[in-house]
């Protein structure tokens, strides 16, 4: 197997003792950085609301979205953080299915990685509503007037993916907590003790208990996986099932799917490279991890390229006048800029990972993915904005550029995403401890 | 450890899964099978020398399901039925349009109802750890538990002994 390949040679391999106090010490005590993080992300939390309570009290004309362009970067950020939110599920779910060993130290932090990231995507279409009072008019009740939501739409399929997919993930994160929580009560005293023991449910690893779990984990990992594909193809759906140039394509599911791969991994690594160095994690995640993570990210990011140029090819070879502009425009008009960003950050600099050496430097690997965030937040804003602006008639057609108000939101969206990020991790084990335990037994116990 | 109470229980304390295993099938072959096992980890080992085939969340899950399918077949379906206004072009009862729906909210009652399946199997120790529960049962030991070891006690600990325990405790049930 797989695992045999960790460069760790078997007596440093460390205890399950060791294990559990390595990956619990974090929860003990913070330092000030930790303090001050937090206050930074606070504060731009607190700039993004209140650029959003001003677009609440003067009205959605506050961002730049116009007629054409109603979608800005509100959607283009909903939908980068649907994205972000999809290698957790890919992590824990498909690479479970798939036996794949090298998940286990990083699956709880993609998993939590999932859940924020909903929470923050799920802010966007509110944010955008304008009117954010009337959200309820998505939820399925009974009214007075006997009317429903109309399910033909793809924005009500979305409502039900998102919504099901946040709930699904949240399970499947606690489920695999609940171990954990019952190590952290044992360990602790007094307040902790209580709060942990609470949230463990009475965890005692009796194996009747584990027999449940387990079954409820493959379960969890067997639904999750036509969950998480179909999540991002519903999204995808939001802007295919529209006649718009750029947009009317059934390449759309598996290209989307595909890009939220390859951008959740990205950020993925972004995390995990500061985490393990600030909570001296090296033993666990080591680079046998990075460089696994690295080949999906080159593997995802040759689809992505891939998509990108049949999109292109498409428009030629079906000879549509209308879709043949509409795809020169994006290459050489007004957004040709955000254009290029997008090529070179998804498609050439991922290309430095088929070198070994870029996957096995820390620092090179970080900068790949910062690059990638990046590329992938310009992507959908090519595809949303450059395809509304330049429709059918070039009387309608129009120019859009994101306003103050939008920006600062997009940048609370990030201190947002952190801020839940750095609560988690020094109140809840980052590495799944029961499943380090198994493995290191194993490792202990038959050598592999 | 209070010693006015009528001592019943036994606990043996191991730090391998082999030994574990082996105090289990001996446990069982001497026909004692009313057993807790503790594991700090998921062993699927000791399941199996404890004789558990399949765990009864497979049905919650599978209840779950239907009942989230019929759920949304019925809330598209007579929501279309009880306001029938065509729209976008397509009949009042658009199937392949409301099967994304139905999908949703198949995968959705799945893993609610298997979670709640789980809560309610092992809700009997949710109030009170067992009392053979020891805190280094999450750190790195497992345990086997005999709640009731009843006459034969002397015997049963030498077995465990024999099977490689490192430590024995005698537990009031």
């Amino acid at each position: 197997m797989a695992t045999a390949e960790i460069e760790v040679p078997r007596e440093a391999l460390p205890t399950l003792e060791q294990a559990n106090d390595d990956i619990s010490r974090p929860i003990y005590a913070p330092s000030w950085r930790y303090y001050l993080l937090l206050a930074i992300c606070g504060v731009g939390i607190l700039a993004g609301g209140t650029a959003w309570a001003i677009q609440v009290k003067n009205g959605i004309g506050m961002a730049g979205i116009n007629n054409p362009v109603s979608w800005g970067v509100y959607i283009v950020t909903f939908v980068f953080w649907v994205g972000i939110a999809h290698s957790g599920t890919l992590i824990s779910a498909v690479l479970y299915l798939t036996r794949s060993g090298w998940r286990t130290t990083i699956n709880r932090a993609a998993e939590a990685m999932t859940i924020f990231a909903v929470m923050t995507a799920g802010l966007f279409p509110l944010i955008h509503l304008g009117r954010v009072w009337y959200f309820y008019y998505l939820v399925p009740y009974p009214s007075t007037r006997l009317l429903w939501p109309n399910f033909r739409s793809p924005l009500v399929w979305d409502m039900f993916a998102i919504g099901t997919y946040f709930t699904i993930s949240l399970v499947f994160w606690y489920l695999g907590l609940i171990p954990d929580l019952a190590v952290l009560r044992d360990k602790f005293t007094g307040v902790k003790k209580k709060i942990y023991g609470t949230l463990a449910l009475g965890w005692q690893g009796s194996v009747k208990d584990w027999s449940h779990y387990r079954r409820l984990y493959l379960y969890l990992a067997g639904i999750a996986t036509p969950l998480v594909l179909s999540v991002h193809s519903v999204v995808s759906w939001d802007f295919a099932m529209g006649i718009v140039p750029g947009w009317h394509s059934t390449i759309f599911a598996p290209y989307f799917v595909a890009g939220a791969i390859f951008s959740g991994v990205a950020m993925v690594i972004t995390i995990m490279i500061p985490l393990r160095w600030a909570f001296g994690l090296e033993k666990y995640i080591t680079k046998y991890h990075f460089d696994n993570m690295a080949k999906l990210l080159l593997f995802t990011s040759l689809i992505v390229g891939y998509a990108y140029a049949l999109e292109f090819f498409l428009a030629w070879w079906v000879n549509d006048p209308i879709e043949k502009e509409s795809f020169a425009w994006r290459a050489y008009g007004f957004y040709a800029g955000p254009f290029w960003i997008m090529v070179f950050c998804n498609v050439v600099v991922p290309m430095s990972l088929w070198f070994k050496r870029t996957r096995n430097s820390l620092a090179a690997l970080f900068a790949v993915t910062i690059f990638v965030n990046i590329g992938m937040w310009y992507e959908r804003f090519v595809i949303i904005v450059t395809s509304l602006a330049h429709e059918y008639e070039p009387g309608g057609w129009g120019i859009y550029v994101p306003s103050t108000t939008e920006i600062l939101i997009l940048i609370g969206s990030f201190a947002w995403f952190f801020f839940w990020f750095l609560l988690f991790s020094r109140t809840l084990p980052v590495i799944s401890i029961a499943e380090v335990k198994e493995h290191l037994a194993h490792e202990h116990e038959h050598g592999h | 450890m209070s010693t006015v109470i009528e001592m019943s229980g036994i606990l043996a304390h191991y730090d391998t899964l082999g030994a574990t295993r082996a105090a289990i099938e001996r446990l069982r072959e001497a026909g004692h099978s009313d057993l807790d096992v503790f594991s700090p980890f998921p062993a699927p080992e000791l399941e199996e020398a404890m004789g558990i085939e399949s765990s009864p969340v497979r049905r919650w899950a599978l209840i779950g399901g239907i009942t989230g399918f019929a759920t949304a077949t019925a809330l598209t379906g007579l929501t279309a039925l009880a306001y029938p206004l065509v729209t976008q072009g397509k009949p009042i009862l658009s199937w392949p349009a409301f099967f994304v729906i139905m999908f949703e909210m198949t995968i959705l009652f799945t893993g609610l109802f298997g979670f709640a399946g789980v809560l309610f199997h092992t809700h009997r120790s949710r109030k009170r750890l067992s009392a053979g529960y020891r805190e280094v049962f999450s750190v790195d030991r497992f345990g086997v538990y005999l709640r009731d070891a009843g006459a034969n006690m002397s015997e049963i600990e030498a077995l465990l002994q024999d099977t490689g325990a490192i430590e024995i405790e005698e537990v009031a049930a």
